[in-house]
């Protein structure tokens, strides 16, 4: 999960890595993602989303389809 | 409030408040406990995909999310403290978690160009750049520390 100037250097970074490109996330998303995930890290209650519940909170900015399913089988075999 | 909480509550507060990860003895001292019961509760809180240990430790810490345990590339700036996340997304995570105006330096993984991020008011300024999953969630766990 890394941060780039622009999709091109994503383009230039996959390339020269042998990185298949994968969905781009913006800013706005991925604050929302750290709030909803880590916003009550310190607190008594504090647990880590289940898969239905991850998949609810990607779905709900936007991020959807097999790739943000933890449950998702089609990857099964790639690192 | 149960033992392996306790000893979560006991971790996180102290990387808050120090910026460092603590070790199983620290934590079995603060929480008045014995090191075996506080490694015991590091296992389980790992296997909840809690904490990272260190590989072949049981009592040092790589990484309690959003926070990281080393130096990364990842650099969350919070008033006089300087904590290290272990991706972009735990990078907003400690922002999120702390609650705090915060300044977040780290670098474009293509060029290297460093790329700056203010939170403020608990939102975070424009700036132009994207974010790459290069991991499906179905596989960030099979190696987290690449993830």
């Amino acid at each position: 999960m890394l941060f780039f100037r622009s999709e091109e250097h994503v383009d230039q970074w996959c390339k020269v890595n042998g990185v298949a490109k994968r969905p781009l996330v913006s800013l706005d998303q991925l604050w929302q993602l750290a709030v909803t995930w880590y916003g009550n890290r310190l607190t008594v209650e504090s647990r880590r989303p289940g898969p239905d519940e991850m998949v609810r909170i990607f779905s709900d900015i936007g991020l959807e389809g097999p790739f943000w399913d933890p449950k998702s089988d089609q990857w099964a075999s790639a690192k | 409030m149960d033992f392996d909480t306790s000893v979560k509550l006991n971790i996180y507060e102290t990387i808050a408040s120090t910026t460092r990860m603590p070790t199983s003895t620290e934590v079995a001292l603060a929480i008045d406990s014995s090191v075996p019961e506080v490694e015991q509760a590091f296992q389980r809180l790992s296997e909840k995909r809690l904490l990272v240990l260190e590989p072949g430790s049981s009592a040092h810490i790589r990484m309690a999310p959003p926070f990281s345990g080393i130096e990364t590339q990842h650099w969350v700036r919070i008033k006089d403290k300087i904590y290290f996340a272990n991706c972009a997304w735990d990078a907003f995570g400690i922002a999120a978690a702390l609650k705090r105006d915060t300044d977040i330096e780290s670098a474009c993984a293509d060029c290297g160009e460093t790329l700056t991020f203010q939170i403020r008011d608990g939102k975070p300024l424009p700036q132009e750049c994207v974010i790459h999953f290069a991991v499906p969630a179905s596989q960030w766990w099979k190696d987290i520390v690449y993830t």
